[in-house]
């Protein structure tokens, strides 16, 4: 991994010369070793950033905030917002310009190549029952620095699936890119989850999402933190709909509403799959859904199959340059068309 | 309601299973594809309940997940042939999506027979009514759709 150093260093150049209006980037968490994003807007607060394997926030959520914000006190700042961005974040943000929802010019992208190493899991290091102040790699290894001292775990075991199966770990798209392009790791085969699950018959597979669905509280966590999920509006709870004194009970019976708020199995279904259908070349795999999650729901796995489908049968790469058109406004000649009777 | 569709409606009041479809067909070629088949007297099952759209390009992946939570046994998406759309190129859009809302539908477990899409131009009624009778005959042996219905208990 990089040193923080580096990173400082450039947010403190960036804010003192007055090149960017504020810096998004990591600082240490009051919940142990844990990283949190944090928004710097002066040089001296630079030394609170930090970079170290539990950075693993999508940080271009906050530009969209960034950009509602704006919106809302109907601002228009010339000076750009720089952010910290990891190989993901800058798909993100990628996919973000390539839908127009703010220009190149609105952000500087610090960008920072995990060089071969990736984020923790915080599920699998809570399933070694680990309790850490410090997280560090040590070639293949992570260190961890316990009550207990320390502790040394192969890297591979503890981090995140979709590190370990990340094809782009540097930044395509930056103004700055601090690290080299490297992976310096063999990769884990991308999709294996997904393979693994796909290798069971139907009625298997229909019983796990039974399960899965049946659990959904619909805490909208999910949405809340993916940076793709920025409508003004959600097919799940309609804004536009004004209800006030006059608005007769027929009316309000007979709006449209595709999905009830309600969490019952067929609304949780029908939520997840037309959001996975949302993000259908736009998911770029950051994984922070399922992250988040507070009832565990395997939500790469619908994200990855959208994913793979992409990139083998259209040949699309979420988040891989700016000037192509989305997978699902555009189409090739040779598009797939056998089901088709 | 015609003599036919009283006929599903009784079958499922006796308890004898028919399945419902819904199916989405195009302004252009399908929509005007079963009205022929329709005019020249084609005897189909009367299972599937048209909606017409301006293009199969216009189905929102909303509309099948909703027909499926509503209770529809099987959904059929039908546009104009490769080519002969009449907005250029909404059936070249609706391929990409529908490909991934049947992947999408297969992967979670639905039965794949249970989700459908065809080409029917204004001159094929003899093959809608042919797509709507092999549809029928392939969901018998399903038998309801359970899955994404909506429990209204």
């Amino acid at each position: 991994m990089i040193a923080v150093q580096d990173i400082r260093d450039t947010a403190r150049d960036l804010l003192a010369k007055n090149e960017v209006r504020a810096v998004i980037g990591y600082r240490r968490g009051t919940n142990g070793m844990f990283a949190e994003p944090v928004v710097i807007t002066a040089a001296e607060q630079a030394d609170q950033l930090v970079w170290d394997p539990t950075c693993f926030h999508n940080l271009s959520l906050y530009l969209v905030e960034d950009r509602k914000f704006l919106k809302h006190v109907k601002q228009n700042p010339d000076l750009p917002i720089a952010i910290v961005a990891k190989g993901c974040d800058a798909r993100a943000i990628v996919v973000l310009m390539q839908e127009h929802y703010f220009e190149r010019k609105n952000v500087y992208v610090i960008g920072v190549s995990c060089e071969g190493t990736g984020m923790l899991d915080e599920r699998k290091l809570a399933s070694r029952g680990i309790q850490a102040s410090d997280a560090a790699f040590d070639g293949d290894d992570l260190v961890f620095a316990t009550a207990q001292g320390e502790q040394r775990i192969p890297a591979r075991e503890v981090m995140a699936d979709r590190c370990l199966e990340c094809r782009t770990p540097c930044p395509k798209e930056y103004d700055a890119l601090l690290g080299e392009d490297k992976t310096g790791r063999e990769l884990a085969e991308p999709f294996a989850a997904l393979k693994r699950f796909e290798e069971q018959d139907a009625v298997e597979r229909w019983k796990f999402w039974e399960r899965q669905f049946d659990r959904c509280i619909r805490c909208f966590a999910c949405r809340s933190v993916c940076p793709m999920c920025y409508c003004d509006e959600c097919v799940v709870d309609s804004i536009s709909f004004p209800v006030n004194a006059q608005t007769s009970a027929e009316e309000k019976a007979n709006r449209v509403r595709w999905i009830e708020r309600s969490a019952v199995r067929s609304e949780n279904i029908t939520y997840h799959m037309t959001r996975a259908i949302h993000l259908a070349g736009r998911c770029v795999d950051c994984n922070e859904c399922e992250r988040v999650c507070p009832v565990n729901i395997p939500l790469r796995l619908l994200n990855n199959k959208m994913e793979r489908e992409a990139r083998e049968q259209f040949g699309y790469e979420p988040g891989a340059s700016v000037s192509v058109p989305a997978l699902v406004a555009s189409f090739l000649d040779s598009d797939p068309g056998k089901f088709i009777r | 309601m015609s003599h036919a569709q009283a006929e599903v409606t009784q079958a499922e009041a006796s308890g004898e299973y028919e399945p419902r479809i819904v199916a989405f067909l195009c302004k252009w070629c399908s929509s005007a594809g079963s009205d022929l088949a329709g005019v020249s007297r084609i005897q189909y099952p009367s299972n599937a309940t048209p909606i017409t759209v301006p293009c199969s390009g216009s189905v929102s992946p909303m509309y099948i997940l909703s027909a499926f939570k509503k209770g529809a046994d099987g959904v059929l998406v039908s546009g104009c042939h490769i080519g002969d759309c009449h907005y250029i190129e909404g059936n070249y859009l609706a391929r990409r999506k529908i490909h991934l809302v049947k992947e999408l539908l297969g992967m979670v477990g639905v039965e794949p027979d249970r989700f459908r899409m065809s080409w029917v131009s204004a001159a094929e009624g003899a093959k809608y009514s042919q797509v709507i009778k092999d549809f029928v005959n392939d969901l018998r042996p399903l038998g309801p759709q359970e899955k994404l219905k909506a429990d209204r208990s």
